[in-house]
């Protein structure tokens, strides 16, 4: 059943120093900013994170008019002089054009963020001031609080979630395939999580984005769907295996399965990545970020089942029956 | 064949049974979609409560609800969360500011009497008369015609007041709302019949704070303070955009999939189309029974699920695709790509929904509306990209030789050839049999 006429398209085994630097290059600008963040922002985070964790209040006004970045500086002048230190500022530009039956009449929005404002502050009722005397009539679409101690505590909670996650999945794995394939999806799903952390941590220096509770939900699924894609290589090296374990070399098995495998792995994150794509370009502007993550998580993920657990299967076969077959 | 047939019907009977609850049963939607509040307010104990109790929390809650019903606002929650935290959603409101300060306020009313601190300066002391010892209060207006709080108490409250003023004729009382000072009137005689009357001072109260304290008042004081820790307010304009970005995101999602799965895989892309289509109807009937509350996150979690419910379909194509090139016939080529991919989709889902599991119960509320349309999404596409799948293709195509290849997007050429089947008797027995 393997195919032996065909070309193999992809070749984990022959080029598994190729796979290696190539994560390492894919990991490494995102390793370097985490770094630098951590060095460099006061609460020493690798990724600038938003008010879910740290605590603070985020007011976002739409707008009738379309704005540009020349307001930013012009409105974080106007709200120093409030008071407010630092006011972190962003403009969001609202793509109405293609969605004539919204019925919005909201162009732009711009979120502004603070520190937590209690419930007896005037802080929103003057800001909402400044923005009228530069703008027509701006909406207070939302308002998100966050009090200090619940950020924390989120955070806390977040991370838990996480370190759990992994913890089910490598039990599950191990009790179905054995423990070393379950340290290889792992392996894999951590380097998954680092290329977006990383990337995040890169679009928090250049472009402020942060990152919130939704961020960490997109990197569960990240998890999930890594798991998942490195799950069905696995599979097929397990039955490959079964079948031909005395005919062929494990490296011959892996490069035979991962090629089998390959139009499914890339066909699969193709109509995932159609739909998140429709919900980044067309979807609402609050969920972008979210999206935006799923969409590099699913990307890394099929490469790394593709190319990354599979070469680490085998690697550790080859090490654990010096000389090495291939 | 038989089995095959009715289990077609039973297919049918499902997705007409879904449509039906579709139409007749409403769309719960989160606040994010229709616009409102949600707060998370933290009780913080005080020098008589030290310790935050169930029955404190009970208390709070209790007191909370009365006052978010007195806003008028259907389809209020008010919901403990955790050992000292009420979670509070009030749909629907444009200014929260006033409900917030409604609700947040404790409403503490308390009497006061002269007396000395330590270093002999006059202070406030209390009197052990409280808000508890109301019946009921009404907004009234005096002879002047200023606003004024009038306040009936309740039997021991009536013996206390009236105790109260007959020791202190000639001196202050002192009325706080809220450790603010109200009003300090002169006790010229002692009060019997229990009613007293809160005037705002010198300036007088305006129409608004006196409604205010009635209102308060009647709701009852809270029995410890509490703070509002979280925030979240959606307008409406928002909350309708997002539905109708997302309805739109989920369109035109769900039509490229469909396009994408034709062109690769013809008439079991087809199948696997409906099947999916199917898949929707059914998931979006689940949501309106149980009822889930959709939020944007979870409509992500939704449109997420839709990739991967079209993956199984995927490697079961690609999987019997790849038999067919080995050269078995059609019924076992398509037999047997269902059964081998069925460990690779069972494990692969098992995984998704231990991280939905953990999601769930470790989450905050947004986080959990995603990973229950996520896990309910996923627990669905084992049924309608396998049964359905299954069902519809042994229908369609039976179990004579494949004669036009190009149904499942293969070259003629590409059959048979090229591989070397090695089928094992076992397995001709497990594929080769309609069941």
């Amino acid at each position: 059943m393997i195919n032996t006429d065909r070309k193999h398209l992809v070749h984990v085994v022959k080029y598994r120093w190729v796979w290696m630097a190539l994560s390492a290059l894919l990991l490494f600008p995102g390793i370097f900013a985490m770094l630098y963040s951590s060095l460099h922002y006061s609460n020493h985070a690798p990724l600038k994170v938003g008010i879910d964790y740290t605590g603070g209040t985020i007011l976002q006004y739409g707008l009738e008019q379309k704005i540009g970045n020349a307001d930013l500086t012009k409105n974080r002048q106007a709200l120093e002089k409030l008071g407010i230190e630092n006011p972190y500022i962003q403009i969001l530009n609202v793509n109405n054009t293609q969605q004539k039956n919204t019925k919005s009449q909201i162009n732009s929005i711009i979120s502004i963020r603070t520190k937590f404002i209690d419930k007896d502050s005037t802080l929103p009722k003057q800001i909402t001031e400044v923005l009228s005397k530069e703008y027509q009539n701006p909406e207070l679409i939302s308002v998100s609080s966050v009090g200090p101690t619940l950020g924390k505590e989120l955070f806390k909670n977040s991370l838990i979630a996480i370190a759990l996650a992994v913890l089910g999945i490598i039990a599950y794995l191990s009790f179905r395939f054995k423990f070393d394939y379950a340290l290889a999806a792992i392996l894999g799903l951590i380097h998954d999580v680092i290329f977006v952390c990383g990337v995040f941590s890169i679009l928090g220096l250049v472009y402020n984005i942060q990152i919130d509770g939704l961020f960490i939900t997109a990197l569960l699924t990240v998890i999930g769907f890594s798991v998942h894609d490195t799950i069905v290589v696995f599979d097929r090296i397990r039955e490959n295996l079964r079948y031909y374990a005395k005919k062929m070399t494990f490296g011959e098995i892996v490069d035979a399965s991962v090629n089998q495998t390959l139009a499914r792995s890339i066909n699969t994150s193709l109509t995932t990545l159609i739909t998140l794509l429709a919900l980044y370009f067309f979807g609402g502007v609050t969920t972008r970020d979210f999206v935006l993550a799923m969409i590099l998580g699913i990307a890394i993920g099929t490469y790394s089942s593709i190319f990354f657990c599979s070469m680490l299967v085998d690697f550790w076969n080859d090490k654990k029956n010096q000389p090495a077959v291939s | 064949m038989k089995n095959k047939i009715i289990m077609f019907w039973v297919i049918v009977a499902i997705v007409i049974a879904s449509v039906v609850v579709i139409f007749t049963k409403p769309t719960k939607l989160g606040l994010d979609l229709v616009g409102g509040s949600r707060l998370i307010l933290e009780a913080e104990t005080t020098e008589s409560i030290a310790k935050i109790t169930p029955e404190v929390m009970q208390r709070l809650q209790f007191a909370i609800e009365s006052r978010v019903n007195k806003l008028g606002v259907a389809e209020t929650v008010v919901q403990q969360v955790g050992d000292k935290r009420l979670l509070i959603e009030i749909p629907n409101v444009t200014d929260l500011k006033e409900a917030k300060a409604f609700i947040g306020e404790t409403a503490q009313l308390e009497f006061k009497k002269e007396g000395k601190a330590a270093d002999g300066s006059p202070i406030w002391v209390s009197t052990g008369l409280t808000g508890q010892d109301l019946s009921k209060s009404i907004l009234s207006t005096d002879q002047s015609g200023q606003w004024v709080v009038s306040l009936e108490f309740n039997a021991a409250g009536s013996k206390k007041f009236a105790d109260l003023t007959k020791a202190l004729v000639g001196q202050q009382m002192a009325i706080f709302f809220d450790g603010e000072l109200q009003s300090a009137p002169v006790i010229r005689e002692a009060i019997y019949g229990g009613k007293a009357q809160i005037s705002g001072g010198d300036s007088g109260f305006a129409y608004d704070e006196a409604e205010r304290m009635v209102n308060l008042l009647n709701a009852g004081a809270l029995p410890v303070p509490a703070k509002i820790v979280e925030e979240n307010t959606v307008g409406p304009t928002l909350g309708a955009d997002s539905i109708a970005k997302s309805r739109n995101a989920g369109i035109i999602g769900l039509s490229a999939v469909i396009i994408f799965m034709l062109i690769f895989y013809r008439v079991p892309g087809l199948i696997a189309d409906i099947a999916l289509i199917i898949y929707s109807l059914i998931l979006f009937a689940l949501f309106k029974t149980i009822p889930v509350t959709l939020t944007l996150a979870g409509i992500a979690g939704f449109i997420l699920s839709i990739g991967m419910a079209v993956d199984a379909n995927i490697l079961i194509f690609e999987r019997t695709k790849e038999e067919l090139r080995a050269g078995r016939n059609l019924f076992t080529a398509i037999n047997s790509g269902f059964d081998r991919a069925f460990t690779s989709i069972f494990d692969s889902n098992m995984t998704t929904i231990i991280t939905c599991a953990i999601l769930y119960m470790l989450g905050t509320s947004i986080v959990k509306g995603f990973a229950l349309t996520l896990a309910l999404g996923v627990m669905v596409s084992m049924f309608s990209a396998i049964t359905v799948t299954k069902n519809f293709m042994h229908l369609i195509f039976g179990t004579g030789e494949l004669k036009y290849p190009a149904l499942f997007g293969l070259r003629k050429d590409e059959i048979g050839k090229g591989y070397e089947a090695t089928e094992t008797k076992r397995e001709k027995a497990r594929f080769g049999i309609l069941d």
